[in-house]
């Protein structure tokens, strides 16, 4: 019978009248214990042999145990230190007895405990006696403690008991597994005999080539056990999210924008009809840059019909803002608040050349808002931003577009909540079902661009346009509490390692 | 967004639907766009709103509101005004910087503490939005029993009294402010009164300061405080409402808010004059403005159809007025508005009366947006529009996908940090020198080291600039993450930027690739090794000629060369770097231009 080398060790070692233990079967083959194990469980499947169990008591001392054996019980002290005082004779005072026993700290109380317990002699108001007949030779616990730091056994369970209780040493129970030949093995070793198979750790390019691999036994491994860590790359889950919603959007038919995150304020606000007093244009909310502070150029008549829609509004009933407006400041070169600016950029033909309707398009990109930096609110975030340009759009065609848009996301049953934009009428903010909460929440803000943003731009027809940070629509995807954990430089590798991949 | 404390009680009161529950109100004022955030420590319910609405800034006008969404009030209504008994005198003195002055008598007011409350917020709110936090347009409301006009006389008959608006010296005269008992100038005020240290910017810099006169004496200083003489209280039975600011439309619409609210407790507006020196105005102006609107334009952006009845139904339910009329070359046809609806020729449109309280309508869409809400616009079916495009990602946004790809395919963790980052960072800790801005080339001429844009009086030193090279903010990482599991190999591709004059926006904007491998044998060939995977990728020839870099050790630091163009740096983090960022292990890496990859 071919067996692997373990196994076949433990058979010929074990034998069918005595039960020998793992350990001395380890002893024995000079094979690990977890080796030995290992075969012998391999080995009782076969029905080879038979391993049994008893459960073995075994008796440790504890650093505190240990140092009475050097040095001895402090009772004992005591009792000497007692009897070399002469307090068999005549009664001696206790504090001038323990000084001299040389015990401190809580040995003290250790030894005066025990002291009377065990018939030392007595103590009483301070002054302490010592029995002549007490023999601290024959002490039992101090020769226990002995015997165990001998390497032998106690037989008494009192006394263990005791020392245990004294926290001198501790008791715990293990597991003894032996192993016995079963008739079968007997027969197997009397008739065929056993010969040792050859295991191999690890599959070589030779043995392939040469065919060893034939003749070979594989050594097992512990199949179960967790192999090293390894944390491969992945994408920023900032990115994915951004990735899944572009990829929504170039389905339903938009095209990507890209343009300047630094521009200058005319794209950014005066082109969408804000006026330049309005609060959001003040510079608290807004980054303006001091290096640059100015765009070159742009395009004058654009300029020019922009500042007119300010002051008069368009179309024969149209109105203005009654808000200073001066060229200076639609020049200054601020970074966006909103990637509407790239919107502005593209309806003015100045990005990509005239658009002719029907157009569709979005940017998923970073915009920057001079807030307070918080859980959930960060100076730089991305924004999606979303336009539809056509013939006679309604506002049903805005809804039927974030219906579908939405639904992609897990959210549903939107409604309309009536809006202001300086840019848009009519305007609704967004609420959605949240996908696990089922609360209302604010997922976005929309409307159809005002004639005074379009007429200026050169648009003679509809479009509607939408926008919504990306991080909202994260944190309601996968519950996160806090975006700086996620966003920036103060992000936690392990929690961008461990965030379970979403598809 | 604006928010307005309101009474529930009040609200049921002033709309006269006392069985309306405050839940029911809340759902009935969401559909009107205002947002219930909370309750006031008094129980009053706290409305946010978009700021188009200014008329419902106060539970006044939200009450208006309401009932017209009822159906209680329909179309446009405007206070009956008695007849002027006061001018304001408009001196040339008065400052340039604020010229205008408007203003208004109200009789009869009935101010318990409630009404007091709501008038003083509605002001507050005002001010915060239309007025320009006071800067475009202020209010001062006076007890006018207090008040002493001087005598206006024509040919020896009086015809009234007037205050007078004029220009003084910051310490021209001098009178007891609100919350204050010592006389002051008003430069004290400004000096040592807490509402005057508030508002001091505002008027600081003019030669004279604003002020309010009457035969008594100066009895405001706006846009900063009323006098103490005419403070308003519960027993205040007549108002003198006066409004100064840059621009007159705004004050005068102010005014009018304020007037409408008093207005709807049961005072009586009175006409007030402004005399300027070229000019007379008769105050508060409730002119009501006319906007034509088409049939077609509002079915087409509802996109339902409605009959000219429903329109007028609506209009008039949202406050408003309307008639039809035909534009365009049609043949006036009978009144019966059915008809002119189907005429083939001209084509149906409304002639819209807006009240002069509504200061969001500038354009005939706001009042289709009126005709929406009204109609409700969550009562309209979504329908997906039927118009084919293709779509398709940006060219540069695809290349930034394939090279991530790449990168986290080699083991990279792809990371995204802020654009924002202050010098020491950028600069200093990567052991660059700052580049000083006046364009002088005393600065390494390495990467990362460019002149950066910069942020005007940035709110936090952390975030004052531009990152110019993304290396610094991965070091953050690393530094940040000294407690996680090594190895760290992360990688970023994002935007940087550096001030480049030949750019119309002042600076060039780029995409850089930047990976950093930190572990205990990091070197120069682990890095080497993924750039070459990198470029192999994106069949760049790749060349990596010795070069010198601050932020790396010598003698293991090269430039990125692909394709023959200078595109970036690789190479062993300095030590002197590592232990500023208190790194223990050695760091590689690289940065070079995404469209290098082109």
């Amino acid at each position: 019978m071919k067996l692997p080398e373990s196994q076949a060790a433990v058979l010929q070692t074990a034998s069918a009248n005595e039960a020998q233990t793992f350990e001395q079967l380890a002893d024995e083959t000079g094979q690990k214990p977890e080796t030995i194990s290992g075969a012998a469980f391999e080995l009782e499947d076969e029905g080879l042999v038979e391993v049994s169990e008893s459960t073995e008591e075994s008796v440790a001392l504890t650093e505190e145990g240990r140092e009475y054996v050097e040095d001895g019980l402090p009772e004992v002290r005591l009792y000497e230190a007692a009897m070399d005082a002469g307090a068999d004779e005549d009664p001696a005072q206790m504090g001038r007895i323990i000084g001299q026993s040389g015990l401190e700290g809580p040995q003290v109380d250790i030894a005066l405990s025990n002291y009377a317990r065990k018939g030392y002699g007595t103590i009483e108001s301070g002054e302490i006696t010592a029995d002549p007949d007490a023999d601290p030779e024959s002490d039992a616990e101090a020769q226990a403690l002995a015997a165990l730091a001998a390497g032998e056994s106690v037989e008494d369970g009192g006394v263990v008991e005791q020392l245990e209780s004294r926290g001198l040493v501790t008791v715990s129970e293990s597991t003894v597994r032996s192993v016995t030949l079963t008739d079968d093995a007997v027969d197997v070793l009397m008739m065929e005999g056993v010969e040792t198979a050859e295991t191999v750790g690890q599959l070589t390019p030779e043995m392939l080539t040469s065919g060893e691999w034939r003749d070979v036994e594989f050594a097992e491994y512990n199949v179960e056990a967790d192999a090293e860590r390894l944390d491969g790359g992945k994408t920023h889950i900032l990115r994915q999210t951004a990735n899944r919603v572009k990829d929504t959007l170039v389905g339903m038919g938009f095209e990507e924008m890209e343009g300047p995150h630094a521009d200058a304020d005319f794209w950014i606000n005066d082109a969408l009809f804000m006026p330049q007093d309005h609060p959001a244009r003040t510079h608290w909310d807004r980054f303006a840059l001091s290096n640059p502070t100015e765009i070159r150029d742009l395009p004058e008549d654009l300029v020019e019909r922009v500042e007119d829609a300010h002051h008069n509004g368009v179309g024969e009933d149209g109105e203005g803002y009654h808000s200073p407006w001066s060229e200076d400041f639609a020049r200054a070169i601020a970074l966006r608040g909103h990637t509407t600016s790239l919107s502005m950029r593209y309806l003015s033909g100045h990005e990509i050349g005239d658009l002719e309707p029907p157009q569709r398009f979005f940017s998923v990109e970073k915009v920057y808002r001079n807030d307070t930096l918080d859980p959930t609110h960060l100076l730089e975030f991305f924004q999606i931003e979303g336009w539809v340009m056509a013939e006679d759009l309604s506002v049903r065609d805005l809804m039927g577009t974030f219906e579908e848009f939405y639904e992609q996301f897990g959210i549903t049953d939107l409604q309309y909540k009536p809006h202001y934009n300086p840019y848009t009428e009519p305007s609704f903010e967004l609420f959605g079902e949240h996908p696990t909460t089922g609360e209302l929440v604010e997922v976005g803000n929309s409307g159809m661009f005002r004639e005074e943003v379009l007429q200026p731009l050169g648009v003679d027809c509809d479009v509607m346009a939408w926008g919504l940070s990306l991080e909202r629509l994260l944190m309601l995807m996968y519950g996160f509490e806090d975006i700086r954990d996620i966003h920036g430089t103060l992000c936690d590798l392990e929690l961008l390692r461990e965030t379970e991949v979403l598809h | 967004m604006p928010v307005v404390d309101v009474n529930p009680d009040e609200l049921r009161d002033l709309t006269g639907h006392d069985e309306k529950g405050d839940d029911e109100l809340i759902d009935d004022l969401f559909a009107l766009g205002l947002e219930f955030e909370g309750r006031t420590d008094e129980g009053d319910l706290q409305l946010e709103f978009a700021p188009d609405r200014l008329d419902r800034l106060s539970v006044e006008g939200v009450a208006r509101s309401l009932r017209y969404q009822y159906g209680d009030d329909r179309g446009v209504y405007v206070p009956n005004t008695n007849d002027a008994d006061w001018t304001i005198e408009v001196e040339e003195s008065v400052p340039d910087e604020r010229p205008y002055v408007t203003g208004a008598v109200i009789r009869d007011v009935d101010l318990d503490d409630e009404a007091l409350d709501s008038l003083i917020q509605l002001q507050e709110k005002l001010h915060a939005t239309m007025g320009r936090k006071r800067a475009k347009g202020a209010i001062g409301i006076h007890d006018l029993t207090m008040l002493k006009g001087e005598a206006v006389t024509e040919e020896g008959s009086e015809l009234g009294k007037s205050i007078t608006y004029r220009g003084i010296e910051p310490d021209g005269d001098r009178f007891v402010p609100l919350d204050s008992d010592a006389e002051m100038t008003p430069e004290d005020v400004l000096r040592s009164h807490p509402t005057g240290e508030t508002y001091a910017d505002l008027v600081e810099a003019y030669d004279r300061y604003p002020a309010i006169y009457d035969d008594i004496g100066l009895f405001s200083f706006p846009p900063v405080i009323n006098g103490r003489r005419t403070e308003v209280s519960t027993d205040s039975r007549d108002l003198f409402v006066e409004l100064t600011g840059t621009d007159q439309w705004t004050i005068d619409h102010m005014c009018n808010i304020i007037c409408y609210a008093l207005d709807a407790r049961g005072a009586k507006v009175e006409e007030v004059v402004v005399n300027y020196a070229d000019r007379t105005l008769v105050r508060p102006d409730f002119e009501v403005r006319e906007k034509t609107v088409t049939h077609e334009r509002i079915e087409s952006m509802l996109g339902i159809d409605l009959s000219a009845e429903r329109v007028i139904d609506l209009l008039e339910r949202s406050g408003l007025d309307a008639e039809t009329e035909e534009v365009g070359d049609g043949v006036s046809e009978s009144d019966d508005s059915e008809a002119r609806q189907t005429s083939s020729d001209g084509e149906l449109a409304y002639e819209v009366a807006v009240p002069p309280y509504r200061v969001d309508v500038l354009h005939p869409l706001d009042i289709v947006d009126d005709v929406g809400r009204a109609y409700g616009f969550n009562e309209l079916e979504p329908r997906y529009p039927d118009v084919g495009t293709v779509g398709g990602r940006h060219a540069r946004s695809e290349l930034e996908d394939a090279a991530r790809e790449v990168l986290v395919g080699l083991g990279f963790e792809d990371l995204l940090n802020f654009h924002m980052i202050n010098e020491a960072e950028n600069f200093d800790r990567m052991g660059l020198s700052r580049p000083s801005e006046d364009g002088e080339e005393d600065a390494d001429d390495v990467l990362g080291a460019d002149e950066p844009a910069t942020i005007l009086e940035p709110y936090s030193e952390d975030y004052t600039m531009l990152r110019t090279w993304a290396l610094p903010s991965l070091m953050m990482v690393l530094e940040n993450n000294t407690h996680r599991a090594y190895p760290q190999d992360l990688a970023e591709i994002g935007f940087a930027a550096r001030v480049d004059e030949s750019e119309n926006t002042g600076l060039a904007e780029h995409r850089t690739v930047a990976g950093v491998l930190a572990r205990h044998d990091a070197s120069y060939e682990d890095a080497k090794a993924r750039l070459q995977a990198i470029a192999r990728n994106f069949d760049v020839d790749l060349e990596t000629p010795a070069t010198d870099h601050p932020t790396f050790i010598d003698g293991r630091a090269a430039e990125v060369v692909m394709d023959g163009e200078s595109a970036g740096v690789i190479g062993e983090i300095h030590p002197e770097v590592l232990v500023e960022h208190d790194l223990e292990l050695p760091v590689a890496g690289f940065e070079f231009r995404l469209d290098a990859l082109e």
